[in-house]
């Protein structure tokens, strides 16, 4: 399990602010293995500051980071991969012997290097491209490519920041599934985006955070159901005033009225006056989507 | 293999094969073969041509083995001053008493046919002079020119590669603290691993520059035939040369990767490198001041503070004799600096590096705790 605890850190300020800026406020979670964790928030949340803690680039003031039970080393981190916020690649470097030369950094022999970096190649669909130099790709492809860097030597954890941002949806299928594969290996990917419906659709965990506080965090499940859903009523043609004294809001288009309430209250008492007042066409609770959710977080 | 040597030999496999690196190599090479010859196509004229008229030759050819003289007899005067005018002859003898030229006289043909005509007369009146010896008090002096030329090669050589190198190793911290792939290099490897293959890789490409250059040099000399007037102990000069270059790359090239460390972006690396660049022209300035003056007091100061010492000891021993210790002290006191930039260049590194954005102050790296 990797744990993050209670980190604070305050940059230093310039002149114009010499408070400086507090990123992170006591920023805490847990991810478990083979879990994926989506981390969500807005710009300037503190998600990238939390993950380059975690991986040493960036020391905390305060708080600390676990694997294992231990606390984080060097040693430990070299098991792990990182897909850095900005991408870095050497630009003249040719692609395969880019992440060869990643995978021997971290320790693997040379057959081993070779032997990870042509299966990466064949998994994320570079194939055509493993001698071309890196600038001369796509940026999708130059992803790929960084995302084989973070994969070489078959990390223990994974975290990647934004590694989703400006694919193509092809792309960010392929990326998808290489992490899926890893994370059913038993690996914890942590991974922050603003593409809150891919979070949704991949993560099993979501931390939300703001203002450098984690403000919600759990199964999306989980969050749903704190959140609580919306009883959405449709009535056609129902008799005027058949909902005077309920909670929620009432609208109406063309002939029909939608009532739209907090599912907590007592539904059935809604349906028999929906029912008594005419037709009811619609009668279901609808989950808050993960941008609400979201919404409602940092609000 | 270590991760040191991992990005050492990066460093060298991916320039080896830029154009860049084999065209300067080329050029480089092709204008220390140039120089192996160019006393051979910029020395004066090592022929002369002469005319007589109603006169003998002079034994010219006694006083200057090394020159070559063309006779040509001429029936009179006047046809004489024609072919003088024409350019056929440098100069006439008239009768054993009278020389004509076209203008003023070559200043070594002058003196020459002067000094043959008195000894002649004298001879022939019976007197007998016996030559000047010549004795030195000082150095060694027989092959000044020669080591007066090797000097200059070897100082252009040397800033020439001190400064590409240096300059090229700030530039790949650059690349990798702006690209942020150093982000994901020092979670896999320690900043001194980093650091040190880079030095170590780019060092190990100037000495095959250097060595190569070295090997040219030597090889056209020989083939130029100006091998002949070089001064014993050239495998010491060309040894040194190679020691010297290494003591000052890693002075250099340490500097040079703490400096760059504290920028993000390579617009800005000319700009926070222009105190090295500064220091090593100064130190190319000495170094070529002493070609001319190697004994004098500031080439022999100089060649023993460092980073001065880099460039102008190498320089000094080509040009001249050196005490041997002034050599060591040199040395030693370069060693010395050596260690202490690399261990002081390795902490800025590695608190700077991975700062990115604005330009990071070097009293705030120094601070830090």
């Amino acid at each position: 399990m990797l744990e993050i605890s209670e980190l604070r850190k305050r940059f230093a300020g310039g002149p114009g602010a010499p408070e400086g800026k507090l990123a992170l406020d006591g920023i805490g979670f847990a991810v478990r293995p083979g879990e994926m964790f989506g981390f969500v928030g807005a710009n300037g949340a503190g998600k990238t500051t939390t993950m380059r803690i975690v991986m040493g680039v960036l020391q905390a003031d305060s708080g600390s980071v676990s694997w294992q039970g231990r606390p984080l080393t060097y040693e430990g981190r070299r098991r792990f991969g990182y897909m850095p916020e900005e991408r870095g690649l050497y630009q003249k470097m040719r692609v395969a012997e880019q992440i060869e030369y990643f995978g021997r950094l971290h320790g693997l022999s040379g057959a081993r290097a070779a032997q990870a970096t042509s299966e990466l190649i064949e998994r994320l669909g570079l194939g055509e491209r493993r001698g071309d130099a890196v600038e001369g790709l796509s940026l999708g492809n130059q992803q790929r490519v960084q995302l084989a860097v973070a994969l070489v030597h078959d990390p223990e954890v994974l975290i990647l920041d934004e590694p989703f941002s400006g694919l193509d949806p092809l792309a960010v299928d392929t990326l998808a599934t290489a992490l899926q594969e890893r994370c059913r290996g038993g690996v914890p990917v942590i991974f922050s985006s603003h593409q809150l419906d891919l979070v949704e659709r991949l993560c099993d965990s979501v931390g939300i955070v703001s203002s450098g506080r984690m403000v919600a965090s759990g199964t999306v499940a989980g969050l749903r159901a704190a959140e609580g859903g919306t009883l959405r009523v449709v009535v056609r043609d129902p008799s005027p005033g058949w909902a005077d004294g309920l909670p929620g809001e009432l609208t109406a288009e063309d002939g029909r009225q939608v009532l739209l309430v907090d599912a907590a209250g007592d539904d059935q008492e809604i349906l028999r006056r929906a029912m008594k007042a005419g037709h009811v066409e619609h009668f279901g609770v609808e989950q808050p989507t993960l941008t609400e959710i979201f919404k409602e977080a940092v609000a | 293999m270590n991760a040191l040597a991992l990005v050492a030999r990066r460093e060298i496999s991916t320039r080896i094969r830029t154009k860049a690196f084999i065209v300067s190599l080329l050029v480089t090479a092709l204008l220390v073969g140039a120089a192996a010859f160019a006393p051979k196509l910029m020395g004066g004229p090592d022929s002369y041509t002469l005319g007589t008229v109603n006169s003998q030759r002079l034994p010219l050819e006694a006083a200057a083995p090394e020159t070559e003289f063309t006779w040509k007899a001429f029936p009179d005067e006047g046809t004489a001053r024609k072919a003088l005018l024409d350019g056929d002859v440098d100069a006439v003898l008239v009768g054993g008493a009278k020389v004509l030229t076209d203008g003023e006289i070559d200043q070594e043909l002058g003196v020459l046919l002067q000094s043959t005509n008195r000894e002649i007369k004298l001879g022939a009146s019976g007197v007998r002079i016996e030559p000047l010896r010549v004795e030195s008090v000082g150095a060694d002096t027989r092959y000044q020119a020669a080591r007066t030329g090797i000097a200059v090669v070897l100082v252009l050589v040397l800033f020439m590669l001190l400064i590409s190198q240096a300059t090229m190793v700030g530039m790949g911290v650059v690349e990798e603290k702006g690209s942020r792939i150093v982000e994901i290099l020092l979670t896999s490897i320690r900043p001194w691993q980093l650091l040190g293959g880079k030095i170590l890789g780019l060092g190990a490409l100037g000495l095959v520059n250097l060595v190569a250059i070295l090997a040219v040099g030597v090889a056209a000399s020989a083939g130029s035939g100006v091998a002949t007037d070089f001064p014993p102990g050239m495998p010491g000069i060309v040894a040194g040369v190679v020691v010297w270059f290494v003591l000052g790359y890693a002075f250099f090239a340490t500097l040079a990767a703490a400096l760059a460390s504290l920028v993000s972006r390579q617009e800005e690396v000319g700009n926070v490198m222009s105190p090295l660049t500064m220091l090593i022209m100064i130190t190319y300035f000495v170094a070529f001041y002493a070609t001319s003056e190697p004994t004098g007091t500031l080439a022999t100061v100089m060649s023993m503070i460092p980073p001065f010492s880099s460039m102008v000891m190498p320089v000094r021993m080509a040009a001249a004799e050196v005490p041997l210790w002034q050599v060591g002290l040199a040395f030693a006191l370069m060693a010395a600096a050596v260690v202490a930039v690399l261990s002081l260049g390795a902490k800025v590194y590695e608190r700077a590096v991975l700062r990115t954005g604005a330009r990071v102050r070097l009293g705030d790296v120094l601070r830090a705790k």
